[in-house]
């Protein structure tokens, strides 16, 4: 089964990213900031990782960085409530951007569409 | 495009990579980075390229350093702190931030993948690679209005090799129109200029691209598997969907079109010889195009003789001497020594490099050597002469330049220790 690994700080969001991202099939896992998904992604290897910015502690961005450098090819989906930080250059190492909104299609979209493309250059 | 000169440099951050291990100009990289070699008498090699990025107008440097970076940053400390940060000018020395990976730079790219947190912060439109390596004279601002007007991606400065030197660099294919079509590392059958059998176009290494551009793509290297090399990877990658254009470097050198790339011994002993010749390809003297340096405080070099005979006179001929340098009833020839150099009675050198503070005993034989600093070389010693002997000793090059590293203890009887 296909693992998520959720980065978020908001308790009540984290339950809510759960559910419905079982209810899509996924086997899902949180991390509460940078620092514990950093320690996740390396231990639990999930196939994709949906991460905050914005969270107490270490931030989604430098969480990133780190992660990306223990596993470069971990698919990585920013999840944040703010679109300026699109332009900023160290969002770009992500695989997709998705603004926060209390409809969660759009990020669920985005997941099937970055999965797909990895099936894809795996599939070469 | 309506830019002024002003503004196109002012958007450009000028990059220098300085990291590289040079591993192949040991032991003159034993206590130092590569760029922090000394070369011609009192510069070090980061001061060419320091050199053409201040003469062409950018004020904007970044030195990304990393192995050995000591004497490197103390070099700049003292000869580069000339830049005045209120007016948006600066020289920077960043050592790896280790921000996106806990790793050394793995090459090139990766250098400036590990560096994206200060792309994002200083913001330039262009950036500008530069390797802190290569002795050369170049106005990068030629090329950065070239890439403008021809509204480039990545332009890739390029100089025209012979089809022997062709399979020591990573070798450029371009169309009629200038546009890179295909990049070949180190060919054993390299493709010509269009319309010039023989003429070859090598890679140098400098590189400008439009920064938003430079960022997808060293983002995207860093997810596949490769050398994390700007010329290897990058480049290859970006000819089928950008716009790759080459730029000559005979339209950017500032005179002769002369580069090298001081990459082992032999290279850095034939530019050193290059700058010997009665009619230098290679000039430090252009007041169009100083080349800077920090020296410290030195007396006159004081070249004494005793004797007015010319066949027994102290002299030096053909040869750099900097400040500080006495040569005292010796003979010096076809030789660049750097300040503080002494060379007592009777010596001879000949065809050699001395660097900083060595001293060359009485009566000593030095030919085809290049001494690092701070060398007591004892009365009577011979180096050079005898190869097969040296080579128990020293570093000896395929061409037959012996190099004894810094601060070498040379014990009574010469029983030295065996460098590898």
């Amino acid at each position: 089964m296909t693992k998520i690994l959720v980065v978020e700080d908001d308790k009540n969001q984290q339950e809510l990213y759960r559910q419905e991202l079982m209810d899509e099939g996924y086997e899902v896992d949180v991390a509460s900031d940078g620092k514990e998904a950093i320690t996740k992604a390396t231990k639990d290897r999930p196939d994709l990782i949906v991460l905050d910015i914005s969270m107490p502690g270490m931030d989604g961005i430098e969480a990133m960085g780190k992660i990306l450098g223990t596993d470069n090819r971990i698919p990585i989906v920013l999840n944040t409530a703010y679109s300026s930080y699109k332009d900023n250059f160290m969002t770009w190492s992500a695989d997709a951007y998705v603004i926060k909104s209390a409809d969660l299609t759009p990020l669920k979209n985005t997941i099937k569409q970055v999965l797909e493309n990895v099936r894809q250059q795996s599939g070469k | 495009m309506g830019r002024t000169t002003h503004n196109m440099l002012k958007d450009t951050l000028a990059v220098v990579l300085a990291g590289g291990q040079g591993e192949r100009l040991y032991p003159l990289t034993k206590d130092r980075a590569k760029p922090a070699v000394p070369f011609g008498g009192v510069y070090r090699i980061i001061d060419f390229t320091l050199s053409n990025a201040v003469n062409s107008g950018l004020r904007r440097i970044d030195v990304l350093t990393q192995y050995k970076s000591y004497s490197l940053q103390r070099h700049l400390q003292l000869g580069w702190n000339i830049f005045n940060y209120e007016l948006g000018e600066y020289l920077q020395v960043i050592p790896p931030q280790q921000r996106m990976a806990s790793v050394w730079y793995r090459g090139t790219a990766d250098a400036l993948y590990q560096n994206i947190y200060i792309l994002e912060k200083e913001r330039p439109q262009w950036v500008l690679i530069l390797s802190g390596d290569h002795i050369y004279k170049m106005d990068y601002a030629r090329m950065l209005k070239y890439h403008i007007d021809r509204d480039s991606d990545l332009t890739v400065a390029c100089i025209e090799v012979t089809r022997e030197e062709a399979s020591r660099f990573g070798i450029v294919h371009m169309d009629e129109d200038s546009r890179i079509i295909s990049f070949d590392e180190k060919p054993a059958d390299p493709k010509p200029i269009p319309g010039r059998p023989d003429a070859f176009l090598g890679s140098m290494g400098v590189y400008v691209f439009n920064t938003e551009e430079l960022v997808r793509q060293v983002i995207a290297d860093s997810k596949r598997s490769t050398d994390h090399d700007f010329g290897r990877n990058i480049l290859p990658q970006m000819i089928h969907n950008r716009d790759v254009f080459v730029y000559n470097f005979a339209q950017g050198s500032v005179g002769n079109p002369y580069w090298r790339d001081i990459g082992t011994i032999d290279a850095y002993s034939s530019a050193s010889r290059d700058l010997l010749e009665s009619n230098p390809p290679f000039v430090m003297d252009d007041p169009a195009w100083p080349i800077r340096t920090y020296q410290g405080q030195h007396p006159p070099a004081r070249i004494v003789s005793t004797h007015r005979d010319p066949h027994n006179c102290g002299a030096a001929i053909n040869s750099l001497i900097s400040a500080g340098s006495v040569i005292n009833n010796a003979r010096v020839s076809d030789s660049i020594l750097s300040p503080g150099v002494v060379v007592e009675d009777g010596a001879e050198v000949e065809g050699c490099v001395i660097m900083q503070g060595t001293i060359v005993g009485k009566g000593c034989k030095l030919r085809n050597t290049i001494i690092d600093k701070y060398v007591h070389v004892p009365p009577g010693m011979q180096i050079g002469i005898n190869l097969e002997e040296d080579s128990h000793r020293f570093t000896v090059t395929k061409s037959g330049v012996v190099v004894i590293p810094k601060e070498l203890p040379f014990e009574q009887g010469f029983e030295v220790p065996v460098s590898s």
